[in-house]
This record gives structure tokens, C-alpha cells and sequence, in this order.
């Protein structure tokens, strides 16, 4: 295995679920709280795959997204985003942005396990 | 190559103050000093392997074969490579000697028997033995038994115990 | 889930109370952007964590509060004295919500719905206005209420969770026998084209995860090609994708599962799925023609009919071990098993590229391969020179012309293996013979399973092993297999079973035999090794260490000699056939269930891919199919590192430090480089000092005065006549004990 994750999530909550559950199949995980905060992890260190919640302060998913597709590191990582929303637009937007994928909240371990091994080998 | 006269050519050579023959059928080549390549974890009297022209040749310091202490590369340091013979395969192995001195000629009945008990050598490995002058005695190996020696040795101890 | 319910609340009571100070400051400037947008995002974050931790209710309410904030934020709807009041009211709700989170008791439950259905009708009050047209809506503006038309919520109510991607399972660690339920639903075939846009690869996207999950639903066969009119090769920008893949699918899971193969990539692709046959085309007798026609009405163009020639490089993504094919590759097989339960006899073939797949063969004697091999071998060393000579050299053109005939020496080099590679299959098929005639003479029921004949092997250690499969197979007959009566008694089918499974394996090809017998009883082999003095009574052994005897010269445990197994070939004259071919034999065994003889082979026998790294200024070769990562490291971690133990990249390696393993003199590097390579499972480093380059090996062997040298599997010569030796990794890593492997 050995692969890393970063997940990036305003809430507590999500963070924790969602480290907890990679961490238990043997990922590594980077959490980061917004955007802004998640930047600081993409230093050059191995990351294999991000997953990020839109709606954040300081650094919304989008933004994020675009950023981590200028930095040629991370250029083709896989990237996840987390939505509530079953709309296209939203979908189309963050896949412009430069996503790869998308998760729907709420979502049971299970399916976060199997969509992160989907794009993530 | 006339079979018969091969028979009878030993090529002398020493080892410390110590002179040995060998047939020269079985020394395919003498060559210089050349670079050697250390293969860790072998035994100490494999000094390594050199490149004859394409070939990975193992070298034996045939010294510590002779429990001698290992060679000191002089000037004089040549390898021979020999043609020897383990069970029903022949290979090809390299012996370090201190210096290579001259073709005899050697009859069948100018062989002495070999000296038995009180040897300074393992009599294995001695085939006999020449009278070169009046001061020397040259001892002619038995070089496939001198280079393939070590498989029994081993072979005993490893019998011991189990893996 | 449960014990983030916790953490859940805690979290939404800080929401809340973020949120109770975005509206004071909102109550005096209803216009403040930001706080507006944290409103939302509040509800945002609160409706999709209820939902997450099952607090349904909560989810439920926030849901219609987050798309009234939405239509705020979006200049939509203004935010008036109305939905204020609203909001703050919201708050001493969830509140309470947060208290009876399940709401328990009736009172509550009461408010909730009382509470539910006001904002409910707040919010169509506002979808009315928004049906009507009204591109924003003021509240207060609105004296006179419109007709208020039936209409359907345009914010539904939150559905319970429901899984909206069907995701594939998972993608299960592949073996040699693939699970698939057996299923009995008609197999439909389907060509699926995908024809990539260009940014595809730049969305993370790895077009061999989909080719992966394909081949989860059935046997699948990729053809790879570029769109007619699209490349200038020259001019080409590598990170765009301009390949179009045409794949044929045999499965029965219809092709809604295919789609969702697809389903992140939809827009990135124009994807096709079209229906080409009821049945399973690869079931057809004439499957490859037919298939050939169906490509050729694709739009896409073969890769080899470009005029340029290159080399694809494929990245070990995939589990399944692929061979690096002699020729461009137009096709990259992914082929699956789909097991029927009972026989598993032949296996798919694999053909090589273009049109002419019942391709014309000729014989040509061995010698004359031979020949061929060592000259290719001579060749490689000899350009080895010239690109050393060339790298010397200021002379560009010496340097590119050496570089064509790098280019070169590789591809006849691949293709002369190519050729003298043979698939298992000769070997095997004889030993269906053997198996029928031998169980007829013991009176046994027994029949033979092959798979995986069509794996290739150097044609010359195919002979090597008949004697040693033989041997191995009549041992399984004779002591293994039980008569069909005691094999009854003890609940077995009286049909015995022998599998041979062949497959690739890292930079090795495994030849497993196993059968469903008696076992290996290791007490009687345990007893017959102290009759003859092999080991002394007293010794505590192992299981591992009782195999071990069924290795040494004259054993044998057949109390009689029977005319099968006949006498003196024992396992000893096995092993050391296999080890004279440069492989290794496991024996593994479950009393009362079967035993297990694996045997391992290297794929090639003289040119490796390789490594080359110095320690202590000897050079050294590791197989480059085995590298997995390479590493620097501060020396003095090396040394201080505890266990030998190292975390590399977040993962605990434990590693071999070769200067001490080896008794290096000379003063190491400031600097050392772990190679990390692989072995079965695990992950092991080797410390080296430097990493000089990659390098193709011709491997010479150290000579039987090196028999007994495990950790150094040959030498090269390199290109300035230097020797260097070629680590043998997986012996490295078995000498000095899998005991620190977990």
C-alpha cells in the first residue's frame, strides 16, 4: 500500500471519519482545514491523492483544485471533491476546476474506500 | 598437439620459498596481474573474479589454500588459469602465485612418491615429487585435487547440523 | 460511525454558535457578503454532517435554510427582517435538535414538525417566486402575493442516503485464479471506444484503472491507437492524451455496469458502447478475425502504421505482471479468467500484434539460437563500450549514433529472447499422459489441471524441467494421493487433484504443482532423517526445517521402491536440476489436505535489465524488475537507525546495510542511497553508497567455485572491462532471515 492521502474539510467531524477510515486501510493521511491550511502539505512530499470539500473559508475547494493543477508535483495526482449537491453544474464546475472525481455526502466508509480505489492504485 | 609430450611438461612455479609443478595440461594460460573484483562473503581463499577477455574467471590465492599466508602482490604475481576438473565438470578457475619459472620436462620414472606422513602439506594434493638438484625437491600437484579441495571440506562440516 | 457521533455534535454546537455571530453582525448590514456566505457555509457543512452521523432531522432542517442562504448569496433573494428572523429562530431550534438529536420525546417531536412545515412553506413561498420569473427577490417589495400555482418543491426534501455511484468492488489483489461469482446470465459482447480528450491525463485520471475494472466484469482485450487525423509527433505535447482505446468485453453485467466504469471520466472522453454480439465473442472459433473486422471499423489508427518509431513505456501500475513486448505494442492484453467451478483447463492465448494473427512459423535448430542469443549477448556488451566511449566524447554525432544503437541492440536484444521464449504448454501437455497412465496403474483417481500454459520460458530451461516435474508428480501420485476408498472415508471427493499453475511473478516465472492428498507426513520424515543419521534426535526442528530433509542426497521415505518413483532421484536431485537453471524450489504442506511445490525461475537467463550502484568502490547490479524506489539518506540515520528498521515516505522499511553485511573498510559515504525493492509482499531497502545508472547486463556466471555464494547471482562485465556483481535480492533478503519480516 503506502499510498498518501490529503483530505481537506472545514469540519472537524469529516476530517475525523475520513482519516479514521483511510487510516484503517492502511493509507496515510494529511488533514487540512481549508484550502489555505492544505497548501502547507503539498511541500514536495509524496502525495498520491487529495480529497477536498468545496464550501471552505480561506481557500474554497475550487480554488484549491486549480492551484494544486499549477504545481508540477501535483499536477496529476487524482483529486476527489466532496458533494452534498447531486446537480451537474457543481459537478461540471469542480471538473473544469481540474478534479478527477467526485464523492456524495453522506457517504458510508465503505464507499469512500471503494471511489478512493477507483482512482487511486 | 602431440598428446605425449604434454604429458610430461610440468610448468614450475612458486609459492613463498616453496617450488611446485603442475601438468601443463592443465594450465590454459599464464597471465599478469590484473584487476580482481571482490566478492564479499567468500571464503578467504577466494580472492575474487577477473575478466578474461569476456569470461568471469574465479580466482583462488592459492596460498591460503596451502594455509600459507595470502599472497603479497609483487611484481612477480601471475595467475595461472587452469583447467580443472570437479566430479563430471570441468571449469575454469584462476590461481595467484608468487612468481612462474620454467617448462620441465619430466619423465614418468623421475617421479618420486609422495611424502606421507609429517608433510608440511596436505598429501592429497601432491602427486609426487621431483628431484630438481640436489638441493630441490619440486612437488607436483595434483591440481584439480588442490582446487576442488574445499568441497569436501565443507561438505563434512555441513553434515553436522541441519540448514 | 458511532464514535464521531460525539464529535459530530460538538462540532455543530460551534457551527451554531458561529453562526448566532455572523448574524449579529448581519443584523446591522444585511449586505456583508461574507458573513452571508458563512451562513451558508454553515448549513452547508451542518446538513451534509447530519446527514454523514444519521442526525436526519437536523440534515432535514438545515437542508431548506442552506438553499434559502444559497439564493441569498447569489443575489437572488435579499435578505430581509423575514428570513433574519427566521434564521435566529433556526438557531434555538437545531439547538434543541442537537439536544434529542433522534427526538425522543414527543414534545419535541412535535415543535420539529410544527417548525419543519413553517419553513417549508417559507421556502415555496420564495420557489413561487422564483417559477414566476423574478430574477430577485425583495420580500418586502412583494405586497401583493401571487397566485400561488401547486408546485413542487424546487428544493427537495433530503432523501436518505443512497448510494448514487454504483462503485465497481473492489478491486480485489490480484492472483493467478480470479474470483468472479460464477454467473449464469447470457455473456453479451461489446466494442467500447474511448476516444480521449486531450486534457484527460491532466485530471488525475489513469486510463489503466479503467482497463482494470473492464476487466472486472469480464475477459477483456484493449487495442490502443491514435485518432486518424490527429498527432504531429514532432510537435507532440506529452501530457496531453491523444490515444483512443478500442476494447472488447465480454460480460454479462450489462452495460450499465460499463458506464460506471466510466462514470468520472464521462467528460473527458467521447466514450461509445456499442453491442457486437449475443454471445461471447472470444468464444468464437474464428474470435480473432472477427474481432479484426470490428477494429476495423473504428476510426483510430493503428500505432505502428505511424511513420516514426518509439518505444512505449509502460509504468507497473497494473498488480498483473505484463511482459515488455519486443515490438511497439498495439495491443496490451488484460486478460481475466472467468472460473467455471469445476474444470479449469485451457486459458486464453495471447496474440502478438497486427493483422496477420495465424502468422506463418518457421523451424530453425537450437544451435542456431544459441548462436544467436550469444552474439546478442557479445553485441550488448560491446555497445555498453560505445556508449561509454561515446559519453567520453565530445562528439555529438558519436553521441547520437551511439544512442541509435542502444536503441537498437534493446529492441533485437528483446526480440532475440522473444524468440527463443516457449510457452509452457509442450511441457506440460506430456504430463496429462503421465498422469492418466500412472493413476490407472495405482489403482487412483486422479486428474490433472493445467493453467497458465501459455507462459513463457526460455526455451532452454523448458527441457531442464521435465526430469524435475516428472519426479514431483510421481512422488504426488505415489505417497501423496490416497486410494479413492480412504479418500472417501476421510470426506474427500475420490477424484484426486493435481493443479499446475505456471505465472509471472516479478522478474520470475512459478511454476506451482499442488495437490489435494495426504501431505507430507513430517513426522515420518522427521523419524527416517534420524534413522539415518541426517540429524540428531534431540535437535528441535521446525516445519520448515523437516522439509528441509526431503532436500538432502539419499533421502527418501518409500519403504519400498516402487517402479513409479523409482530410487535415488530424490528431491535433492530436483532441487539441485532447478537451482542449475537459476531457480529455487519451495515445498509446503498441510497434513491431511495436500502438498505444494513451488518452483521459481528467473525469466531470462543472460540479459538482465539492471541497476548499477557502487559500494565501497565494487560495482554491483540489482535486477531493475525488482527496484522498486530509490531513496537518499543521510548516512548517519543509516546507522542510528534502530532494528534496522527506516520510515520511508510514511512507510516502515526495514533494510540491509551492504557496507556491514559485506565488511567494508574504506570510510561510507556522507550521503547513501536505499534501493528499495520487492519481494513477494514485502518492501525491503538495501544500502549502497552511490547510484551510477541503469544498465543493461550481460550476465556471466561466478562458476560452480561460487555455488555456494547466495547473495551474488553473477557478474557483468562492464563497458571499461570492470566487473560488477549482480545482487541477488530476494536471496539477500533469505539469508539473513524473514524473521524481521512481519
Amino acid at each position: 500500500m503506502g499510498k498518501t492521502i490529503l483530505i481537506v474539510d472545514d469540519s472537524a467531524s469529516i476530517r475525523a471519519v475520513v482519516c479514521f477510515t483511510l487510516e484503517s486501510a492502511g493509507y496515510e493521511v494529511f488533514a487540512g482545514v481549508d484550502g489555505q491550511d492544505a497548501l502547507q502539505y503539498l511541500d514536495g512530499r509524496k502525495i498520491d491523492l487529495m480529497v477536498t470539500d468545496l464550501h471552505m473559508p480561506n481557500m474554497d475547494g475550487l480554488e484549491l483544485i486549480k492551484v494544486v493543477r499549477q504545481m508540477d508535483m501535483y499536477k496529476f495526482i487524482p483529486i476527489l471533491f466532496l458533494t452534498t449537491e447531486s446537480q451537474e453544474s457543481k459537478k461540471l464546475e469542480a471538473k473544469q476546476a481540474g478534479a478527477t472525481g467526485w464523492i456524495v455526502k453522506p457517504f458510508v466508509p465503505e464507499k469512500l474506500l471503494a471511489v478512493v480505489e477507483k482512482v487511486a492504485r | 598437439m602431440n598428446e605425449l609430450s604434454t604429458l610430461t611438461s610440468y610448468l614450475s612455479f612458486k609459492l613463498g620459498d616453496e617450488t611446485f609443478a603442475a601438468n601443463v595440461s592443465k594450465v590454459l594460460n599464464i597471465l599478469e596481474m590484473t584487476k580482481i573484483t571482490k566478492v564479499p562473503k567468500a571464503p578467504e581463499y577466494m580472492k575474487g573474479v577477473i575478466n578474461l577477455r569476456g569470461t568471469v574467471l574465479p580466482l583462488v590465492d592459492t596460498r591460503i589454500k596451502f594455509g600459507l599466508t595470502a599472497t603479497e602482490f609483487t611484481v612477480n604475481t601471475c595467475i595461472l588459469v587452469l583447467d580443472i576438473k570437479i566430479g563430471d565438470d570441468s571449469l575454469q578457475v584462476g590461481g595467484l602465485v608468487d612468481a612462474v619459472q620454467e617448462v620441465l620436462e619430466i619423465e614418468p620414472n623421475q617421479i618420486l612418491p609422495p611424502p606421507n606422513i609429517g608433510s608440511k602439506y596436505h598429501s592429497e594434493f601432491i602427486s609426487g615429487m621431483y628431484k630438481a638438484s640436489e638441493e630441490q625437491f619440486i612437488m607436483i600437484l595434483d591440481m584439480d585435487k588442490v582446487f576442488s579441495a574445499d568441497e569436501l571440506i565443507e561438505v563434512h562440516e555441513s553434515s553436522q547440523s541441519v540448514h | 460511525m458511532d464514535q464521531f457521533k460525539q464529535k459530530a455534535i460538538e462540532e455543530a454546537y460551534e457551527l451554531i454558535a458561529d453562526l448566532e455571530a455572523s448574524l449579529l453582525v448581519l443584523e446591522d448590514n444585511s449586505d456583508d457578503k461574507n458573513h452571508i456566505s458563512k451562513v451558508f457555509r454553515i448549513m452547508h457543512t451542518l446538513k451534509g454532517n447530519s446527514a454523514m452521523f444519521g442526525f436526519d432531522y437536523i440534515a432535514e432542517y438545515t437542508h431548506h435554510i442552506e438553499s434559502i442562504y444559497d439564493l441569498v448569496r447569489n443575489d437572488k433573494l435579499k435578505l430581509n427582517k423575514d428570513i433574519f428572523d427566521l434564521t435566529l429562530n433556526s438557531v434555538d431550534h437545531l439547538n434543541l435538535l442537537l439536544e434529542d438529536v433522534n427526538l425522543a420525546e414527543e414534545a419535541n417531536k412535535t415543535r420539529h414538525t410544527a417548525k419543519l412545515n413553517e419553513l417549508i412553506d417559507f421556502v415555496k413561498k420564495i420557489n413561487a417566486l422564483i417559477e414566476s420569473g423574478i430574477s430577485f427577490i425583495d420580500l418586502d417589495a412583494a405586497k401583493t402575493p401571487k397566485e400561488q400555482a401547486p408546485i413542487e418543491n424546487v428544493v427537495e426534501p433530503v432523501k436518505p442516503v443512497e448510494a448514487e455511484i454504483i462503485i465497481q468492488s473492489k478491486v480485489e489483489e490480484k492472483t493467478e485464479n480470479i474470483v468472479v461469482e460464477e454467473t449464469k446470465e447470457q455473456i453479451i459482447s461489446y466494442l467500447i471506444t474511448i476516444i480521449a480528450h486531450k486534457e484527460m491525463l491532466q485530471l488525475g485520471t489513469n486510463p489503466i484503472f479503467l482497463f482494470d475494472d473492464l476487466a472486472q466484469l469480464g475477459k477483456t482485450e484493449v487495442y490502443v491507437g491514435i485518432e486518424k487525423d490527429s498527432v504531429d509527433f514532432i510537435a507532440l505535447n506529452p501530457i496531453q492524451c491523444h490515444l483512443t482505446w478500442n476494447v472488447i468485453l465480454a460480460t454479462s453485467q450489462g452495460e450499465d455496469a460499463i458506464k460506471d466504469v466510466f462514470i468520472f471520466v464521462e467528460s473527458d472522453c467521447d466514450l461509445e458502447i456499442k453491442k457486437i454480439a449475443d454471445d461471447n465473442v472470444f468464444d468464437k472459433s474464428d474470435a480473432q478475425t472477427f474481432i479484426y473486422q470490428i477494429l476495423e471499423t473504428t476510426s483510430s489508427k493503428s500505432l505502428l502504421e505511424f511513420n516514426h518509431s518509439f518505444e512505449i513505456i509502460t509504468t507497473p501500475v497494473v498488480k498483473e505482471e505484463k511482459k515488455k513486448a519486443a515490438i511497439p505494442t498495439v495491443k496490451a492484453t488484460v486478460t481475466e479468467e472467468i472460473a467455471a467451478p469445476v474444470e479449469i483447463k485451457k486459458v486464453e492465448k495471447t496474440s502478438t500484434a497486427a493483422k496477420d494473427a495465424a502468422a506463418t512459423s518457421i523451424r530453425v535448430p537450437s544451435e542456431r539460437l544459441d548462436t544467436l542469443m550469444n552474439l546478442v549477448s557479445e553485441l550488448v556488451t560491446t555497445q555498453a563500450r560505445l556508449s561509454m566511449f561515446a559519453e567520453t566524447s565530445d562528439n555529438t554525432e558519436v553521441t547520437a549514433i551511439a544512442e541509435n544503437v542502444q536503441k537498437l541492440t534493446r529492441q533485437l536484444r528483446d526480440i532475440a529472447f522473444n524468440i527463443c521464449l516457449v510457452p509452457i504448454q509442450n511441457l506440460l501437455t506430456r504430463f496429462q499422459r503421465l498422469v492418466r497412465d500412472l493413476s490407472a496403474e495405482l489403482k487412483k483417481d486422479v486428474e490433472l489441471y493445467i493453467e497458465g500454459s501459455e507462459t513463457e520460458l526460455d526455451k532452454s530451461m523448458i527441457e531442464s524441467l521435465s526430469d524435475p516435474i516428472m519426479h514431483i508428480l510421481r512422488n504426488s501420485l505415489d505417497h501423496g494421493i490416497e486410494m479413492p476408498d480412504v479418500r472417501e472415508k476421510l470426506g474427500k471427493p475420490r477424484m484426486a487433484a493435481i493443479h499446475i499453475r505456471a505465472f509471472y511473478s516479478g522478474a520470475n516465472v512459478i511454476l506451482q504443482i499442488t495437490d489435494d492428498g495426504a501431505g507430507i507426513d513430517l513426522e515420518k520424515v522427521r523419524s527416517k532423517a534420524i534413522s539415518k543419521g541426517l540429524v540428531s534426535a534431540d535437535v528441535n526442528l521446525t516445519k520448515k526445517d523437516i522439509i528441509e530433509l526431503l532436500f538432502l542426497p539419499g533421502f527418501s521415505t518409500a519403504e519400498k521402491i516402487t517402479g513409479v518413483s523409482g530410487r535415488g532421484v530424490g528431491m535433492d536431485v530436483v532441487r539441485r536440476k532447478i537451482m542449475d537453471i537459476r531457480g529455487e524450489v519451495d515445498v509446503d504442506t498441510k497434513p491431511g489436505a495436500g502438498t505444494s511445490i513451488s518452483i521459481r525461475l528467473p525469466l531470462t537467463l543472460s540479459i538482465i535489465d539492471g541497476l548499477l550502484v557502487e559500494i565501497d568502490t565494487v560495482s554491483y547490479i540489482i535486477p531493475l524488475s525488482v527496484v522498486d524506489k530509490c531513496y537518499a539518506v543521510e548516512h548517519s540515520r543509516i546507522v542510528s537507525a534502530y532494528n534496522n528498521i527506516i520510515v520511508l515516505d510514511g512507510e516502515q522499511i526495514p533494510f540491509y546495510y551492504m557496507r556491514e553485511e559485506f565488511n567494508c573498510s574504506t570510510p561510507p559515504p556522507v550521503l547513501a542511497q536505499i534501493i528499495v525493492v520487492r519481494y513477494e509482499e514485502h518492501r525491503i531497502g538495501i544500502v549502497i553508497d552511490t547510484i551510477i545508472g541503469e544498465y543493461q547486463a550481460v550476465l556471466k556466471p561466478l562458476g560452480k567455485m561460487y555455488k555456494k555464494q547466495d547473495m551474488i547471482s553473477g557478474a557483468s562485465i562492464l563497458g571499461d572491462g570492470t566487473i560488477a556483481l549482480v545482487l541477488d535480492s530476494n536471496k539477500i533478503i533469505k539469508r539473513f532471515g524473514h524473521q524481521e519480516l512481519v
